[in-house]
């Protein structure tokens, strides 16, 4: 996930705006890249996504966001 | 907007959508290899033309319900968008549109969620395709919903453009006996689908009949623009909702 994407990605309950916590880079995404730049091409790994309104917290899995409601975000019962 | 109505029911219905494209979605991606004529036409169409109409604006394609990315691959093709979004509702398919990007070497940015509760800011969409995808959602109000959140996430009018299809009553492999022509509604049925061992999955679609597709566009803040019945399916071109500060 581009670091970039978060002008437009929001929470799906409140559409408040998402932080970036806890995140890991791709050290190969853009050459010698570390984890404290901010650019816009900085690629998110993992990570945790989290409401500046709700609190609401949404994982980053190997390069995806996880942006679906809450209660839908657990495999459901068979 | 959509009646009040059991937000907890409709989401876990929806969830079970999703299993279900989780556990098909290798062998799904493989029979969806090509892009639709119809979308390649409003790509080439209307897409092409529109794109950069606000300079003001960052351009960004949607492709919503994007399964193997076969339609984001034509929105990149484009080179008119500084991202195109991906966002389905499998976690799955996604890999399966991770998997092709790579294979053919264009550029997509990926997000798992739900097409009637989209994690995406207002007006931030110059051009979005939803196509085949409306016709999962397993209620009524989920349906409706999503309508609602693509004209709150495309650009105002009249810069955004979506074109939305559904599978359609239309189709030959439905029987005229099955439409309740009372109130002119299309039907909820489920699609057996066969994986390659035999094994088959169930897979919800509610078929719209033309006019209730109409219906279900008219009642949305979207405004339709053109509108048709192809091979079964019922297209319409749309331009987002008038400016809103949602």
């Amino acid at each position: 996930m581009k670091e970039s994407l978060l002008d437009i990605l929001r929470c799906p309950l409140d559409k408040h705006e998402l932080e970036l916590e806890d995140a890991t880079y791709d050290e190969s995404a853009d050459g010698d890249s570390d984890d404290s730049n901010g650019e816009d091409a900085a690629e998110v790994v993992d990570g945790t996504l989290v409401c500046a309104e709700c609190g609401e917290r949404y994982p980053v899995e190997d390069g995806i966001p996880n942006l679906l409601p809450p209660d839908m975000r657990e495999e459901s019962p068979a | 907007m959509a009646a009040p109505h059991d937000r907890s029911q409709d989401r876990a219905d929806r969830a079970a959508v999703r299993d279900t494209y989780d556990q098909i979605a290798t062998h799904f991606a493989k029979t969806r290899e090509y892009a639709w004529p119809e979308v390649e036409s409003f790509v080439t169409d209307t897409v092409g033309e529109r794109a950069r109409t606000d300079a003001e604006m960052t351009p960004v394609g949607l492709d919503l319900g994007c399964g193997n990315c076969r339609h984001a691959e034509l929105l990149a093709e484009t080179g008119h968008f500084d991202h195109v979004l991906g966002v389905d509702v499998s976690r799955g398919l996604l890999e399966t549109g991770r998997k092709r990007a790579q294979e053919r070497e264009f550029d997509v940015d990926l997000c798992q969620g739900d097409a009637a509760e989209l994690p995406l800011a207002a007006n931030t969409i110059s051009a979005a395709v939803y196509v085949a995808t409306l016709h999962h959602l397993p209620t009524q109000a989920a349906r409706q919903a999503s309508l609602g959140e693509l004209g709150r996430v495309l650009a105002p009018s009249p810069d955004g453009r979506a074109l939305v299809s559904a599978w359609s009553t239309a189709h030959d492999r439905f029987d005229e006996d099955e439409i309740d022509t009372a109130d002119g509604t299309g039907f909820d049925t489920t699609i057996e689908w066969t994986l390659p061992g035999g094994e088959t999955v169930d897979r919800f679609y509610h078929i719209y009949t033309p006019e209730e597709f109409e219906q279900d566009l008219a009642a949305s803040s979207l405004e339709v623009l053109e509108w048709e019945v192809s091979s079964g399916n019922c297209y319409a071109v749309v331009a987002g909702a008038a400016e809103s500060d949602a």
